[in-house]
């Protein structure tokens, strides 16, 4: 017999047993017995949500009987299937609460929960809406051992995870004296499979509650637990047909199914999970119901705060040394698929600290492997920034640098308190899930210390590096589908958004293309917003009218139109915090470039700050605009204008910073070779005329260039 | 030549909401043109002037507060005596005690006490929380459940526990909700946003986007205001279209020109009628700059602002 | 729109001549577009580029000054109608009402209230001399008030009795607010004839708007337009239509200062009073007139004008120095945060309620809340040291124990380098939680 044939068959069995129990009720109480679940506002649960059906008296269930049976129907397709197990459900719902007509309290005083209230629905709902509990698990009959069934329902407490019992498995439970009742979130339901009519009265009352779901709205139910109420179902033998049909429902309202039965089952993936090793239940479990759980506690002998951040530790306070500069070292978060790891799997590969003479030098190499969903290899360098944070956070324990030129010193106390290098995984472990959740399913972390190994995997991290290098290099604004917005300054200026694409940094400099796409796929609603550039207006002074459209959005009004590569037309607007400013010098038809380090005057007239101050506070200025120092390399720094020939005058110290990749951008562009030479500086000019006579003299190509005003 | 007033009404507006029930029941926001512009468009709904209480005891050492509130022994009789003064709109009950740092009280108690208080007036209620935010995740759960039916305002969904108060107030127990973040508006429709993610209607959702006393910074305090409103009703930005609540007193009688002792400041003249001037001031400055409703905790102060609302309205 | 720097600098010389202070010309066109510097500063501005920026330059609102020597107050010259758009120009004045009866007794109240607030001095900048009917009377109360050392207004419809009183006090450049559709011909050329400001009332908004209009044909250019005391409602209906018209909509008619007198509009009730002030602050009062101004009303509201006033791109500070707090001496604690006066207001406050002597240390750090001076390099580990060295700290303070902000634990290490004998302790990172830590701090 097929799967759905097994469905069918359940469906109807439930079905037959609904009625006879029915019948047989009203025999002994008659039609017009109340029947009226206690502490409830919601009838029969299951039969309002489907049927709109308000039930209170015996006599009511006849047409919803009726109902059910039209529901059950028997074509071999799939939503017949899905109809049948609802169905079945709402029959179990009829077997269970015939036994409370007439006011009766079949479950009192018995080992059996029954029922649940409004109440407690309203208890259980609140943290499994606000994801504090985060998920719940239906155990169907015997676990293979009582131990099987005491380790199973430990594993879930300990997880949060709240467990409906139903079965056999009870008297397991009860036999290992596991404390049960809804407190402490291990409830006994019923003996038989129809007492999950009382769990999914429970589902559809907390959708009716928490989902303004309206009674009667079929799909609106199925959606609202597939979406919103992360539980599944756990299902031994003998698994009969009635719990292949109520599991049906399961499926139908998005629960999946997993059991250690072979025969007669057939796998769905995400679905219908066979798993025989009953330890590995919880763990197949989650994943298929795509819960994860919360980390909230770090495991490491120190303390972990913020308040360490600034920690210095000295040389002679020092236990061990790891020092990218002198040996193999490496930081490197790695992307995998989920089969591939093990989740909070922490391995160290080589010797610990302890087999280090005090101060010694040591080489680690640090790999963070993380899998998920959404995750994209794109964020592995936005986590791999954060280690320095998190680490410097650790009491005892100082970190900088990243990649393979990291440094990090332990403290002979952090030492002497029992800080190994596996806790440095744990911090990496429990930061990485919990800061990254939203795209970090799993995480395990690989410590290596055997310099032999480190040498080889220091190669290997280096390929990877460069390899995320070239991507970001190649990325042009053209060959991205969206640019970002990030409105994180403003507090400090009110109107200001910056537009963030690969080849033009947010001004502050610490925002690029990347870590704005990281932060809006991390934090959806956060600072940074998916900016679309569909609606092209003018290429040469990069001006779409769908980035406009964003602009006067995130602006809240006070801004209408920006262009991204002109410094005359609808400049983009300049927070308070940007690296550099730019303006324009008419003598020489050029753009002078100082930084917010340089505190002199520049051949404007204007220091910085004078600069700044007309520019700031996110107004359009034209002629003037802040911008990070690495967009000053970029093809599209005063593209409109004609790039970056157009500078004349920058400070030493940041022609220093930017001079190769300046260089470069200038022999692409115009095939001039070392173009800083012919950009003055402060020991140059401060004043407009000695900057034209040094121009004349280097032959600066601004010179041949149109007229700026 | 006569004056061409232009008037500025917007397709726009703030959402209503409405707390408590019968006829004490009140409703904020509905307004399509900024506050007390009346030229520009019908006032939809006056703003809303709010007494608070402590379950801590009432803000004690001020004669005029201790001589009005004496020989109030429980916080019912407390909650009667506030209720009972000219202009109150709504009772706002302060579970400062129930922080875990000072007094702790336990949520059995306080719901105990909110059902004595609930019993003791019929106007709306708005429930301030401890402050803490992990008592009030629990604390306002209760709370909710306690005073269902009532129409509450549950104040203090913050950015660390807005799922919970959501899910219970909101969702559970059909209560309104206040959005409380710091007075900035991306953190505040940013909260906004999360908290319509979690099902909870709009029209059952208020801002408090924090205040200052007049002189502590309250520049930012009008410009976010200023910018949430016109955001609201120019921008149509419906995530901004919340009604705002503001709680003044707790500010503006913890500023030092409210609490230092006349034997300091001589010639400052006495502590009492310094801090009522300062909650005047500060709670006007709010409703000038858009606060839909404000909450004050000295009667005087009560009366004052629901002269100054009567004569603009 | 307000013209744009480049605009400007097209229409200058561009010699770069230095003639106007400036270094060169466009760091000139520059400051005109601010509103920081005026296009006449500049000698070789042609005629043509001239009148066509002074057009496009006129502000949409006047701006003049009332009063004399150190009694100038400054009005009007307001560009927006929000000030997260630009700052405001000219906060609002404070006049108290007097007339012949009442001076005496209320003089020595007047000038009891006088005090300083982050560098700048609140006091009630003028008096509002009303006229009550008795015009000997009226000239001898001018004649007292002119020694009081503030600015007058002289409430006088009754044009003799305020010829009169503009020969005792023309000198001191008082504002007259006197004129009305009746008598506007009369008072324009009194004002005129004596070289003073010309405030002016009307029985509604559009008699107001052209007796307004009327003036500036006589050729009163500076005018304060009184916003009326029928009721609390048309006054403040008054005040924001006229604003919005001269600001919004460019009705250059009601480009002109405000008068709210709350003497008239809330007689008797100092809470009212202290509340409408409040609310005219924001919205749009030019002169507020009270009945009197109590410390406790000038506290708030003098506070709520600083904020309201301040410029949003340049916060208010406080003086960098050593702030000894309940009753520290040289070996108590010390604690440091940045000069930002928001945050140095929330900090001691806190601090004064934790009951722990303290000394509070405030460098000079832009006036930057502690994230952002830390973001932009003005809250460092060296700039710490330096104000430690320069304020010889070590000197005047024997403890070595320095608290700083939670938001900056990171520069922790790096102070301990810089101040060799000092131990840095991390503070919570909200002010809030400071109480609870020194205490704790305290108890061991």
């Amino acid at each position: 017999m097929g799967l759905f044939d097994r469905v069918f068959n359940g469906a109807d069995q439930m079905y037959r047993k609904a009625e006879s129990e029915y019948e047989k009720t009203v025999a002994e109480l008659g039609a017009d017995a109340p029947l009226m679940m206690p502490d409830t506002a919601y009838f029969m649960a299951c039969i309002y949500a489907y049927q709109a059906r308000k039930i209170t008296k015996l006599g009511d269930l006849r047409e919803a009987l009726d109902e059910i049976k039209a529901k059950m129907t028997h074509e071999q397709r799939t939503g017949d299937v899905f109809s049948s197990g609802i169905a079945s459900v709402m029959a179990a719902e009829v077997i269970e609460c015939c036994k409370y007509a007439g006011g009766r309290s079949p479950y009192e005083g018995t080992k059996y929960h029954g029922h649940f209230s409004d109440a407690e629905v309203r208890e259980l709902g609140v943290p499994l809406v606000t994801q504090d509990i985060p998920g719940f698990v239906v155990i169907i009959d015997p676990a293979p051992s009582d131990e099987d069934a005491a380790a199973l329902i430990k594993g879930y407490q300990n997880r949060g995870i709240f467990v409906f019992l139903i079965g056999g498995v009870i008297d397991q439970a009860i036999r290992m004296k596991i404390q049960m009742g809804f407190p402490v979130r291990v409830v006994p339901v019923g003996e038989d499979i129809w007492a999950v009519g009382h769990i999914i009265s429970l589902v559809v009352r907390a959708a009716m509650i928490f989902g303004a779901v309206a009674p009667g709205d079929w799909d609106a139910f199925n959606e609202y637990s597939f979406h919103r109420i992360f539980a599944f179902v756990n299902v031994f033998p003998p698994l009969r047909d009635m719990t292949v049909a109520c599991g049906a429902g399961a499926i139908a309202k998005g629960f999946p199914v997993i059991t250690n039965v072979v025969e007669n089952v057939w796998k769905v993936p995400k679905t219908i999970i066979i798993q025989e090793n009953v330890a590995d239940f919880i763990e197949t479990s989650l994943e298929a119901r795509d819960i994860k759980i919360k980390i909230t506690d770090i495991d490491i002998p120190v303390a972990f705060s913020t308040a360490f951040e600034g920690e210095i530790i000295r040389k002679k306070d020092t236990r061990v040394d790891i020092n990218g500069a002198r040996v193999d070292c490496f930081e490197w978060v790695r992307t995998k698929e989920a089969h591939e790891i093990e989740d909070h799997s922490i391995t160290l590969d080589g010797p610990d600290i302890e087999e280090f003479e005090p101060g010694a030098t040591m080489g680690v190499g640090i790999m963070v492997d993380v899998a998920g969903k959404n995750m994209q290899s794109d964020f592995e360098p936005v986590f791999e920034r954060k280690f320095h944070n998190f680490l410097n956070c650790v009491e005892g324990v100082m970190h900088t640098g990243q990649r393979d030129m990291i440094r990090v010193r332990v403290s002979n106390d952090a030492f002497d308190a029992g800080f190994r290098m596996k806790h440095i995984g744990e911090v990496l472990y429990a930061k990485v899930k919990s800061e990254y959740d939203t795209v970090v399913d799993k995480c395990q972390v690989t410590i290596v210390t055997d310099p032999a190994k480190l040498k080889e995997l220091r190669a290997e991290a280096n390929k990877s590096y460069d390899k995320r290098d070239m991507r970001l290099r190649s990325m042009t604004d053209e060959n991205v589908e969206v640019f970002y917005s990030c409105i994180l300054c403003q507090s400090f200026s009110p109107s200001h958004v910056c537009v963030v694409t690969p080849e033009r940094l947010g001004l502050c400099g610490a925002v690029s293309w990347l870590d704005a796409k990281a932060t809006n796929e991390l934090d959806a609603n956060g600072p940074c917003q998916v900016v679309t550039k569909k609606l092209l207006l003018d290429e040469n002074i990069g001006s779409w009218e769908d980035v406009n459209e964003a602009v006067t959005q995130y602006s809240h009004g006070a801004l209408e139109r920006v262009t991204l590569y002109s410094i005359l037309e609808d400049p983009m607007t300049s927070c308070g915090c940007f690296e550099c400013i730019c303006g324009i010098e008419p003598a020489s038809n050029g753009v002078t470039i100082v930084n917010r380090e340089h505190t002199g005057i520049t051949p404007l007239g204007m220091t910085f700050s004078e600069m700044a101050s007309m520019t700031g506070g996110g107004v359009q200025t034209p002629g003037f605009m802040g911008h990070g120092k690495h967009f000053i390399a970029s093809k599209k720094f005063l593209k409109a204008e004609g790039g970056v020939a157009r500078i004349v005058w920058m400070p030493k110290a940041l022609k220093d910073i930017v001079r190769d990749r300046l260089n470069e951008t200038a022999r692409e562009l115009y095939g001039i070779d070392d173009f800083c030479s012919m950009v003055a500086d402060e020991g140059v000019s401060e004043d407009p005329e000695t900057l034209l006579e040094f121009l004349s003299e280097k032959g600066h190509p601004v010179l041949a260039m149109e007229p700026l005003l | 030549m006569a004056f061409k007033a232009a008037q500025q009404k917007f397709t726009a507006k703030i959402n209503e909401t409405t707390v408590g029930t019968g006829e004490r029941a009140i409703s904020l926001g509905g307004e399509n043109a900024f506050p007390f512009y009346s030229f520009d468009a019908p006032v939809e709904n006056s703003p809303k002037i709010g007494i608070e209480i402590h379950d801590s005891g009432h803000y004690a050492g001020v004669p005029g507060m201790d001589a009005y509130y004496a020989g109030a022994d429980t916080l019912a009789e407390t909650a009667r005596r506030a209720a009972a003064v000219e202009g109150v709109d709504f009772l706002a009950v302060s579970f400062d005690g129930a922080h875990p740092d000072s007094g702790d009280r336990s949520v059995e108690d306080c719901v105990e006490a909110i059902k004595e208080i609930a019993d003791a007036v019929d106007i709306p209620i708005v429930i301030e929380g401890s402050k803490s935010v992990d008592k009030d995740a629990k604390l306002l759960d209760k709370i909710s459940e306690a005073l269902s039916g009532r129409n509450i305002l549950v104040m203090s969904a913050r950015e660390e526990n807005y799922k919970s108060i959501a899910a219970s107030a909101g969702l559970a127990y059909s209560q309104k909700i206040s959005a409380e973040s710091a007075v900035d508006i991306n953190l505040a429709k940013q909260l906004n946003v999360l908290i319509s993610q979690m099902g909870v209607k709009s029209e059952n959702t208020v801002m408090n986007l924090g205040s200052a006393a007049a002189g502590y910074g309250f520049e930012y305090v009008a410009s976010t205001i200023d910018r949430v409103k016109a955001a609201a009703l120019a921008q149509n930005d419906t995530m901004l279209q919340m009604p705002i609540v503001t709680p003044v007193g707790a500010e503006a009688w913890t500023v030092k020109e409210a609490i230092v002792s006349e034997e300091d400041f001589p010639e400052w003249g006495p502590m009492e009628i310094r801090g009522i001037n300062m909650e005047v001031s500060t709670a006007a400055a709010c409703l000038a700059a858009g606060s839909n409703a404000v909450i004050l905790r000295h009667p005087e102060s009560v009366k004052a602002v629901s002269r100054l609302v009567k004569a603009l309205i | 729109m307000a013209l744009k720097g480049l605009d400007i600098f097209k229409l200058t010389p561009k010699t770069n001549c230095k003639d106007c202070g400036n270094p060169t010309c466009m760091a000139f066109a520059m400051k005109v577009a601010q509103g920081a510097v005026e296009l006449d500063k500049c000698p070789h501005m042609s005629e043509e580029a001239k009148a066509q920026l002074g057009d496009a330059t006129a502000p949409p609102m006047k701006k003049f000054t009332i009063g004399a020597g150190d009694g100038v107050c400054a009005l009007g010259g307001e560009t927006v109608l929000f000030r997260h758009d630009k700052t405001f120009v000219s906060k609002n004045l404070y006049a108290i009402n007097v007339c012949e009866g009442s001076y005496d007794e209320k003089l020595p109240e007047i000038q009891k209230v006088d005090y300083d607030r982050l560098g700048e001095r609140m006091y009630v900048e003028l008096l509002n001399l009303q006229f009550t009917g008795d015009a000997g009377k009226y000239a001898e109360l001018v004649g007292k008030a002119q020694g009081a050392g503030r600015c007058l207004i002289l409430e006088c419809q009754d044009a003799a009795a305020a010829r009169a009183a503009l020969e005792i006090c023309a000198a001191s450049k008082p504002l007259l607010n006197g004129a009305n559709a009746g008598n506007c011909a009369e008072f324009s050329a009194l004002a005129k004839e004596f070289g003073v400001a010309l405030g002016v009332s009307g029985a509604s908004l559009d008699e107001l708007y052209d007796t307004a209009a009327q003036l500036e044909k006589l050729g009163n250019k500076e005018l304060v337009l009184d916003v009326g005391s029928a009721s609390v409602k048309d006054a403040f209906a008054a005040a924001v239509q006229i604003r919005r018209a001269a600001l919004r909509d460019n009705d250059r008619v009601f480009g002109y200062p405000s008068l709210i007198n709350l003497a008239k509009l809330a007689p008797g009730d100092e809470y009212l009073q202290t509340a409408l002030a409040s609310l005219f602050t924001l919205k749009y009062g030019s002169i507020i007139v009270m009945e009197k101004m109590t410390y406790a009303q000038a506290l708030p509201l003098y506070g709520l004008r600083q904020n309201i006033y301040t410029d949003p791109q340049k916060p208010m500070k406080v003086e960098p120095g050593i702030y000894p707090l309940n009753g520290a001496d040289a070996d108590a604690l010390c604690v440091t945060t940045v000069d930002f006066a928001l945050t140095y207001f929330v900090v001691s406050g806190e601090l004064e309620r934790s009951g722990v002597p303290l000394n509070l240390l405030i460098s000079d750090a832009g006036g930057y809340s502690v994230l952002t001076a830390w973001a932009a390099g003005k809250l460092s580990a060296s700039s710490i040291a330096k104000f430690i060295g320069e304020f010889e700290i070590e000197n005047k303070i024997s403890n070595r124990t320095l608290v700083i902000p939670g938001k900056v634990a990171v520069l922790k290490g790096e102070i301990e380098e810089k101040l060799p004998g000092w131990t840095v302790v991390v503070a919570p990172n909200e002010a809030v939680e400071l109480v609870k830590f020194f205490k704790e701090y305290k108890a061991g």
